[in-house]
């Protein structure tokens, strides 16, 4: 995957290159690689402001680059003082718990809405779809409460348990089930596959690209939740990754150096997953913007 | 394995799609079921698959009552007109499908579903996914997988109507041939006559939800038994001109003497006089005259269209002729392709 797509820059880049320079392309090429500076230079300087000494962070003009790419001090530091180790374990389970569980009913939710027949479909469908259009913070109220009443505050239970579905993938998901034509659902009937085997052997293959696209927009919003591991954990041994930054902040005091190596520790993992994932995000994100 | 329908009724909400439809299919014919499109054939291939029940009559397999049995118990092998074959599996696991879910050993499937590849001439792209397949080659794959759990029953669902010109003929020869060598017996639904005219043994002919004919393919064309049935069929469609009975002879609406004559039809009976294209005759001495209006030449064949009875109607001449526009020619009839229908009911007299 990621071969092909070098290859299609590759392609782009000769075709370019055949074409006279216009002065509109020049400009064109100068805006975008402005752009994409600005973009990057954030995690440039937070990945190289990791590694510099408390002075030199501090330093007026900024060094640009490290004056000792190894000095891994900050790092040790944030591991010491904060558990991030024990942060990413937290993170790491929250994350797998809502990926399998919610994969789960989303593909079930989905099958049952796009091909099952029962009384009250269509009226079920869209007052959970109407469901989307409340805004997550109210709900926190409410879900708050419910974790209060069944004793699982402050527990990994109380990260995973309200995200155990998803109206937003089951929409997608189902989505792309009702493009599935009717016919090999027939086929498969009349040679005696039950609507299980079905779901699993031949509706679930065939939806890969759209699963990985959830699960990948669910592994992101998962590792980035803030709001609600703040709301629904109090202790170090429950805290996942940005509550754990956060927290980072305010007991480890003002030092830039230290904030950015904790900071690198909780981007690195979803980096490593976007360069390996990204045509998935990419065309998930477009595909969702095309339905929803 | 033999069918019995009888008097099957399907009714969605207040609209009939199959209106009280019995007959019998032998065993190892192939019987295509043809009419146009919401005719009801596919409600009642749908019927015969158990996709569908019928709201009353029953339907026999053999002497099994089968009406309303699930899909799978019928014993049956279904191919759709877009073949509906697994895309993310091979050839071979789409083959092998079916065996799979009656939990067949795998050496085995692998074998029938190998040997199944053969018979359809797909041996040779068992490890290709459908989506680097040909239509016709999907196709191929499509009857493969039904055929190899050795159904009972065979049902193809418009099979060739998404191929195009050259390999719907090449496939069809190709379902006859499977078909034979298997001599499984088969039921083809299509809304093209020279499809079912071609491969059919014997042809239902459906309208609007109701059993038209059912004949051979030859006796549905030679003897027609009403006006629909003799519209339906034919190329060039068969000419139609209107006419009324007087004394036993059929008189156009111009007033001339077709020379057609009916037996015990009562006087003044609006009719019409449908006739092939291939039963006119040019006769110069008929009395019955007509105005040429084009001739096209059809290789060895010259078709004309003339006028006759204020219609514009065809009829194939021969080439010497040499007939130009707006010349007066005299017509008569061959013996054969040459009906009386009447104008409301469709009923034939002749």
């Amino acid at each position: 995957m990621l071969r092909k797509s070098r290859n299609t820059e590759m392609n782009s880049d000769n075709s370019a290159s055949r074409e006279p320079f216009s002065f509109g392309k020049i400009l064109m090429y100068i805006i975008l690689f402005i752009g994409a500076l600005v973009m990057i230079f954030p995690f440039y300087w937070m990945i190289t402001g990791a590694f510099k000494s408390k002075l030199e962070v501090n330093l007026i003009p900024p060094t640009l680059f490290p004056e000792n790419p190894f000095n891994l001090e900050n790092f040790i530091y944030a591991f010491k003082t904060a558990p991030f180790a024990i942060y990413f374990r937290n993170s790491l389970i929250a994350l797998l718990g809502c990926i399998v569980t919610c994969s789960f009913t989303t593909i079930l939710a989905a099958y049952a809405f796009s091909r099952l027949r029962f009384p009250g479909r269509e009226v079920i469908f869209s007052l959970l779809l109407s469901l989307m259009m409340v805004p997550y913070e109210m709900i926190i109220i409410t879900n708050y409460r419910t974790i209060v009443n069944w004793k699982l505050h402050n527990t990994l239970w109380a990260l995973i348990l309200p995200f155990m579905s998803s109206i937003f993938y089951t929409y997608i998901l189902k989505g792309f089930f009702d493009s599935v034509p009717e016919s090999l659902y027939q086929a498969a009937k009349v040679d005696g596959c039950s609507d299980w085997k079905y779901l699993w052997r031949v509706m679930v293959p065939m939806a890969k690209s759209s699963l990985a696209t959830i699960i990948l927009l669910n592994a992101i919003a998962t590792w980035n939740s803030f709001l609600w591991p703040m709301i629904a954990t109090n202790s170090k041994e429950v805290r996942t990754l940005p509550f754990g930054l956060y927290a980072f902040m305010t007991e480890g005091g003002q030092r830039n150096e230290r904030m950015m190596a904790a900071s690198t520790i909780v981007v690195i993992p979803m980096i490593i997953v976007f360069l390996f994932a990204r045509k998935y995000i990419i065309s998930g994100m477009s595909r969702g913007g095309i339905k929803g | 394995m033999k069918i019995r329908l009888e008097n099957i009724v399907k009714r969605f909400d207040d609209n009939t799609a199959v209106n009280d439809f019995s007959a019998e299919i032998e065993s190892g014919e192939l019987v295509t079921l043809l009419g146009p499109s919401g005719c009801g054939k596919s409600t009642m291939l749908n019927m015969l698959s158990g996709i569908l029940y019928p709201t009353e009559g029953k339907i026999y397999f053999d002497d099994d009552d089968v009406t309303y049995m699930s899909s799978e118990k019928r014993g049956i092998g279904l191919v759709f007109q877009n073949y509906a074959l697994y895309p993310h599996m091979t050839v071979l696991e789409n083959i092998c499908f079916p065996l799979e879910i009656k939990r067949v050993p795998k050496k085995e499937r692998i074998e029938r579903a190998k040997k199944m590849a053969e018979l359809v001439h797909v041996e040779g792209m068992l490890n290709r996914k459908p989506g680097q397949l040909s239509g016709g080659q999907q196709q191929r794959v499509a009857i493969a997988r039904a055929l190899v759990k050795e159904p009972r029953l065979l049902l193809l669902d418009e099979p060739l109507s998404n191929l195009d010109a050259r390999l719907r003929i090449e496939m069809r020869e190709e379902i006859r041939r499977i078909q034979l060598e298997t001599g499984v017996t088969t039921i083809f639904v299509t809304h093209d006559q020279e499809e079912a005219m071609s491969i059919s043994d014997h042809i239902i002919l459906m309208k609007l939800g109701v059993l038209q004919q059912y004949d051979k393919p030859q006796y549905l064309y030679d003897q027609p038994a009403n006006c629909f049935v003799a519209d339906f069929l034919g190329n060039p469609p068969i000419n139609k001109v209107e006419g009324v009975v007087e004394g036993g002879k059929v008189i156009l609406n111009t007033g001339e003497d077709s020379l057609v004559r009916v037996e015990n039809v009562p006087d003044g009976t609006k009719v019409y006089l449908s006739f092939r294209a291939e039963s006119v005759i040019l006769d110069n001495k008929s009395p019955l005259k007509a105005k040429v209006v084009m001739t096209s030449v059809m290789g060895k064949e010259v078709i004309t269209s003339f006028v006759l009875g204020g219609k514009e109607v065809r009829g194939y001449m021969n080439s010497d002729a040499e007939l130009e526009r707006d010349q007066e020619i005299g017509i008569s009839f061959k013996k054969t392709g040459v009906f009386v229908f009447d104008y409301e009911s469709g009923e034939r007299y002749l």
